[in-house]
């Protein structure tokens, strides 16, 4: 449930991203050079958000008329221990910090879906916020903190599975499924794939982030489709584009089936105009600029 | 006693149409009111809402109806029950400001020891809290109104649950003498059981709308079709012939949100469980936004940049009331397409933020649209011809989620027609 500040999207005077340099960060940082917004992007190499003397270098980075978009997370494939949670934190702490040196005029974080339990159907931003695990917890935790250091200038942003063809991550899904019908001529999946996601283009993703911006809103909103699929279909899609040759393996099921859906009024409501791809659409454009690169 | 004078205090919706049902049932009343233009209208014969029979029986009773402003003249009424309608704001909270005032205005200028009755809804612990005139003895009846058959419900109620300060003594005898004029059970109980009863029949209700929301949305995801499984249920005694299975978007009109809204409120302060009624306000919630769903994830493919035509603003038929209104609610999203609607009742001017022109007809508001949308099920509405208003649109979708139209009629037309509780095939 967004509110605007803006009917009609504003330019803008910069976009601060933290975490700029990975598969999400490029696709926002391309989408605002389309509507030539100034970009100045960080990526952690630049920008340790765990060092010391973090805070005051990102204090020294924000002008007033910023808008600060915040990707910087240890993302589970780096770790699901405490250790993890707790360097998580850490970097938001950094953070609010540094804006509570130098505001900003708007703070986009990117949370996660991991902060809603898994069979509440359909998820929607009014639904109850009880992770499962560290990982949902880290990201509900730091949402927390950011509201209470930025108020009503913080949009909260919970995307589900997000898919692209740069995707650097190998979690269970389209990019996977594309490395291994890719490599080995085979999609290995768990059960028959009876488990339904929603998966997200990144370009949809980007492209939410800069209406988000332009309007200057303020609130949560859940970035997901609305339309679900079960494993097992979303590999035979993804096989399809490689043509006949593509194996799909069933493996045998050690884990209950879970199910995800999300209802998207708050989306439609909030940018009525907008519509998102397709999954077959941009299953198409994953593979294209995959094969292309 | 053979004649009774009773007074009706607070002409609202409530108020009115009950004054006028006890004259139909033969008593004498009197029907008073603070605010001297809504006396002056009634006594032109014009009543504050719009409710099927309600001028009928005005007219028909007039001699046995006095609309007052004078509250000198209640002092001779033998009974008087104190009616004004309860607003409340959009969480359904109540504002008993305006049925306090009329209380202590009934207590000041009755005689002594004339029964007072509240019938307007109050919440739990509110009577027996009531301080009045000593000796003055204090009932709250329970008013099941239903909007679209207040007339109606009022004359020939199915009971009369009324509470009491101890609901053995011997009522009072002017009161019995008004009750017996009505011919149905009557359901003494102490105060608290009276003003939770109200509430517990609108929780019943929820839950069975409740129930065809979700299965409804099940049916539209499976190919099943509602309208086929709820004569079954209706069929079986445990449910019940007149029960509330029709889907819907959501409840509104307010009284039904003010009583989850006070269950959920008690069970917070008193520490029960109200998770059913929570979900069935999720459930309400989620509902209300069917149509605009609808909209995004089916029709827009068919018909980019629409004209939409809404018809119906009231919350449900043969009211004027528009709290909480879906058709309002979704009309707030429409700001992006064309837009024209069509209340036989609410003028455009119920729809803030958007400039519409009022049209004189439901098909003038079709001409030229992409889509129709029947928001209020409206006699007239189930009335129009599917090949008249083919004639009038541009385009061929009808969104009617209550099946106001016939499907095979509108598919006869090569009309597509979406409706709640069916897959759309």
């Amino acid at each position: 449930m967004l509110t605007h500040t803006f009917d009609s999207p504003q330019k803008l005077a910069r976009v601060v991203l933290l975490g700029g340099s990975g598969f999400v960060g490029q696709a926002i940082e391309a989408a605002l050079e389309k509507t030539n917004t100034p970009v100045k992007s960080f990526s952690s190499a630049e920008l340790d958000l765990s060092a010391e003397t973090a805070v005051d270098q990102l204090a020294g980075e924000l002008h007033k008329n910023d808008r600060l978009v915040i990707l910087s997370a240890l993302t589970p494939d780096k770790g699901r221990d405490i250790a993890t949670f707790m360097k998580n934190l850490k970097m938001i702490e950094t953070v609010c910090a540094a804006v509570g040196k130098a505001p900003v005029q708007q703070i986009v974080y990117f949370s996660s879906d991991a902060v809603y339990p898994l069979g509440d159907s359909p998820v929607s931003e009014a639904s109850a916020a009880a992770p499962a695990d560290l990982y949902g917890a880290m990201h509900l935790a730091r949402e927390l903190m950011l509201k209470d250091t930025a108020g009503d200038k913080l949009v909260v942003l919970r995307p589900t599975l997000i898919y692209g063809a740069d995707d650097s991550h190998n979690s269970y899904g389209p990019n996977r499924f594309r490395r291994l019908a890719a490599k080995e001529g085979k999609i290995t999946i768990g059960g028959k794939g009876e488990e339904t996601r929603d998966h997200v283009f990144v370009e949809d993703v980007a492209e939410i982030v800069t209406l988000v911006l332009g309007h200057g809103s303020t609130g949560v909103l859940n970035v997901a489709t609305g339309s679900s699929v079960d494993f097992g279909a979303l590999a035979h899609m993804v096989a399809s584009l490689f043509g006949d040759g593509v194996e799909i393996c069933p493996t045998e099921r050690n884990m209950p089936v879970t199910h995800r859906h999300f209802d998207i009024t708050a989306t439609r409501k909030a940018f009525p105009e907008f519509q998102f791809a397709s999954l077959e659409e941009g299953l198409r454009k994953a593979h294209k600029e995959f094969s292309d690169s | 006693m053979s004649e009774i004078a009773v007074a009706y205090i607070g002409m609202t919706h409530l108020g009115v149409n009950s004054a006028v049902a006890a004259a139909a049932r033969g008593m004498q009343v009197t029907c008073f009111d603070p605010d001297e233009e809504v006396v002056e209208a009634l006594n032109a014969g014009v009543p504050p809402v719009t409710e099927p029979q309600l001028e009928h029986f005005m007219r028909e009773n007039e001699e046995r109806l006095t609309f007052t402003a004078d509250k000198a003249s209640l002092r001779s009424a033998d009974v008087a029950i104190v009616a004004p309608d309860v607003p409340t704001d959009d969480e359904g909270n109540s504002d008993l400001s305006g049925l306090k005032n009329l209380l202590a205005l009934a207590d000041t200028n009755l005689g002594p020891a004339i029964p007072l009755i509240v019938l307007s809804q109050v919440p739990p612990g509110f009577s027996r809290s009531l301080a009045l005139e000593s000796g003055r003895p204090f009932y709250c009846q329970v008013e099941t109104l239903i909007f679209g058959q207040a007339v109606e419900r009022a004359l020939n109620p199915e009971r009369i649950i009324f509470g009491a300060a101890a609901p053995d003594a011997p009522i009072h005898p002017s009161y019995q003498a008004f009750l017996n004029r009505f011919d149905c059970p009557l359901l003494p109980m102490r105060y608290e059981s009276a003003e939770l009863a109200k509430i517990a029949i609108n929780c019943c209700l929820v839950s069975s709308i409740s129930v065809a929301n979700t299965l409804g949305e099940l049916c539209e995801k499976i190919g099943a079709d509602w309208s086929e499984i709820a004569p079954a249920l209706k069929l079986d005694r445990r449910i019940g012939q007149y029960a509330y299975l029709s889907p819907g978007l959501g409840i509104a009109g307010g009284n039904l949100e003010r009583d989850l809204n006070t269950v959920m409120r008690y069970a917070s302060a008193y520490g029960t469980d109200a998770g059913a009624v929570e979900a069935w306000v999720r459930n309400s919630r989620y509902r209300r936004d069917w149509v605009l769903r609808l909209l995004h994830d089916q029709l827009l493919d068919y018909a980019p940049n629409p004209k939409i035509v809404v018809w119906g603003l009231a919350y449900k038929q043969d009211t004027h009331s528009t709290k909480n209104s879906p058709a309002l609610a979704l009309i707030d999203h429409l700001g992006a397409f064309g837009l024209s609607a069509y209340d036989p009742v609410v003028p455009v001017s119920a729809v803030l933020n958007r400039a519409l022109e009022q049209k004189q007809s439901a098909l003038d508001a079709c001409e030229g649209a992409d889509i129709l949308i029947i928001m209020t099920p409206w006699e007239e509405f189930k009335d129009t011809a599917p090949a008249d208003i083919k004639a009038h649109m541009a385009g061929s979708i009808i969104v009617d989620p209550y099946g106001v139209l016939d499907t095979n009629a509108c598919t006869a037309q090569a009309l597509q027609h979406f409706t709640l509780g069916r897959a759309n095939v």
